[in-house]
Parts: structure tokens; C-alpha cells; sequence
């Protein structure tokens, strides 16, 4: 029986981005179930000028010769990869309302949708994460 | 005969976490089962990563070695029939009951993949893998008046090798229960 993670993604910035796709991507390679809610900030993540829109944090931007050292990949290729292994993504209706935004603002593939819509993956999670 | 070690290698050399294990998986979904993958990374996590992958995914974790610094992980797809075989060979010894007759030398047939067999092996050991097993028969011939123990990872190849064997007129074969997986005595090395 597949193991089931559902992430809550509430923070902008490219730190968080990629605290949820290693995981996301990691976890559905490793043949779990995966679903991602995006909130707030973490809107931007699946944000169509996602690239323009994260930041590292400026007490961080010395990471960024780490990131080009490591061969991290792209936040785009994370997110092609999520998708290619079926993570799903479910941007928050409430949130998305509230800062004047449209599904066609994010990439393609994702769904929008209520706090009930993620809490019924939720429910039968076996791992839970919020970043 | 040329053995086959590696069916499919990856290069993830340079590369760090999580693209080690996305592009293991994708690469095991290529091999068929039975076969066996090589994956090269240089991510230190990887070592830990790759195996609890493994474990978690059913697949078989054969083993890591490392080379200048590259990481070498050898992971063999699991066969679904592995799992449950229809009939079984009722001739049964135990590893503990193997171990006991070993300074008897005893004549001991290891079914598995040639780099499980590299991996670690019973002391003295010949190798055929399962799949070669019929094409070699009349190599084996001269051990037909003795018991052939037949082992594999955890005694279902060895079944069916045992199996085989006893189809073809070797009177006197016992598959060993439960196998390598467990198999806590020594072991030997293949120079390779």
C-alpha cells in the first residue's frame, strides 16, 4: 500500500521553494502518494514568474554560489519533475481570491481549491509536513 | 561465457538530492525484473538515500562501493514472481544445517546475479545464475552423485533451480532455506 504525504506550502522564497519539492519529489519517487497545498506566500511557488518572484532570503544570498556548487536543480524543474511523477497541486480558492490572482497566474496542471478539497487527501495521510 | 554484471547504469555524478533518487526511479522502470542497476553519483547522500529507496520501494539493495569519489549503488529490481511460487522442491536444509557441513566441502550452487554472487557469497560457491542454469546442466553433471545445495537470496530462485535440476536427472539437490538474506556466517568476496 503507497504511503500517502500531503505538504502544506505557506512561505515564498527560494528556501521554501525547494523544502517542498525535494521533498515532494523525493517522496513520489520513493512511490508515495504526494499532494501539495499552496497558501499565501507559498502561491509563488507555482506562480507562472515563479523565477522572478523567489528570492533567497538576503541573509542567505551567499547560498547562491552554494546552489551552482551543489547543481541544484532549477524550481522549474522540480516542478516538471513533480508533475511528471503525478505530485498534485492544489492552490488555496481562498488565498488566490484574496490577493487578486486567477488559475491562469499559475502553471499549468494545477488545481484550485478549498481547505476542504486538501484536508480530504489530508485526512488519509500518513506523513504530514507544512513549510 | 560472459557474464553480464550491470544491465542499466545511470550517471548522477555532480548531481545532488533529490535527483539521485528521481532519476533511480525512473531508471528501475527501464530494467526488467531480475536485472540489475548501476547508479554513479557523487552526493554522499546518496549512500543512505539510495538504500532506504530501495527498502522502502521493494526493490533489492545489493550493495555500495566507491571509487576515487564516486559512489557506485547496485540495486536489483524485484521479480513479482519471486514472490510466490506455485510448487516447491520439498528438499529443504536450513543455513544453520549448511553452515554445520561446510568443513565437508559440500558441493554449493549460488542461482543469483552475478554481482548479488560479487557482493558476498558462501566459501567455495559455484555460480550460475537462474536464467543460465539450463544452458549449463552438462557443466554440472559431475556433481550429479552428490547433494547440490542450491541457494539464492531468499530461497525462491533457489526453488526453482532446485526445480529444474531435479527435471534433468540430478537425483540428489536441496534448496537452502532461507538464503543469503540471512545467512550470518562468512562470506567471500569475487575479485572482480
Amino acid at each position: 500500500m503507497a504511503k500517502r504525504v500531503a505538504i502544506i506550502a505557506s512561505n515564498g522564497g527560494l528556501e521554501a521553494a525547494y523544502k517542498v519539492l525535494n521533498i515532494a519529489t523525493a517522496a513520489a519517487a520513493t512511490d508515495a502518494e504526494v499532494g501539495i497545498f499552496f497558501t499565501f506566500e507559498g502561491l509563488s511557488i507555482i506562480h507562472k514568474q515563479s523565477e522572478t518572484m523567489l528570492k533567497l532570503r538576503p541573509e542567505n544570498e551567499h547560498f547562491s554560489e552554494g546552489f551552482k556548487r551543489a547543481n541544484v536543480p532549477t524550481v522549474s524543474e522540480l516542478l516538471e519533475i513533480a508533475q511528471d511523477s503525478g505530485v498534485k497541486m492544489i492552490a488555496c480558492q481562498m488565498t488566490v481570491d484574496v490577493m487578486g490572482l486567477s488559475k491562469d497566474d499559475f502553471i499549468d496542471g494545477i488545481e484550485v481549491g478549498g481547505a476542504v478539497a486538501f484536508l480530504d487527501f489530508a485526512y488519509d495521510a500518513d506523513v504530514s509536513v507544512t513549510f | 561465457m560472459t557474464q553480464q554484471l550491470v544491465n542499466l547504469t545511470i550517471d548522477c555524478k555532480g548531481l545532488s538530492c533529490p535527483m539521485p533518487i528521481v532519476k533511480t526511479k525512473k531508471a528501475i522502470d527501464q530494467v526488467s525484473p531480475g536485472q540489475v542497476l548501476e547508479v554513479l553519483a557523487t552526493d554522499p547522500g546518496s549512500v543512505a538515500d539510495i538504500k532506504s529507496w530501495a527498502t522502502r520501494t521493494g526493490h533489492q539493495f545489493i550493495g555500495t562501493t566507491k571509487d576515487g569519489n564516486v559512489f557506485k549503488h547496485y540495486i536489483r529490481r524485484t521479480d513479482p514472481n519471486e514472490v510466490r511460487p506455485e510448487s516447491r522442491h520439498a528438499d529443504v536444509i536450513s543455513n544453520e544445517e549448511l553452515q554445520a557441513l561446510l568443513s565437508q566441502n559440500p558441493v554449493i550452487l549460488d542461482v543469483r546475479e552475478p554481482m548479488e554472487y560479487t557482493f558476498g557469497h558462501i566459501p567455495g560457491a559455484k555460480h550460475v545464475p537462474l536464467g543460465q542454469l539450463e544452458e549449463e546442466l552438462e557443466s554440472l553433471r559431475n556433481f550429479a552423485d552428490q547433494v547440490i545445495h542450491v541457494v539464492c537470496r531468499s530461497g525462491n530462485r533457489s526453488d526453482t533451480a532446485c526445480q529444474i535440476l531435479s527435471e534433468h536427472g540430478f537425483p540428489h539437490v536441496k534448496n537452502v532455506v532461507p538464503g543469503m538474506s540471512e545467512w550470518t556466517f562468512d562470506l567471500e568476496q569475487s575479485q572482480s
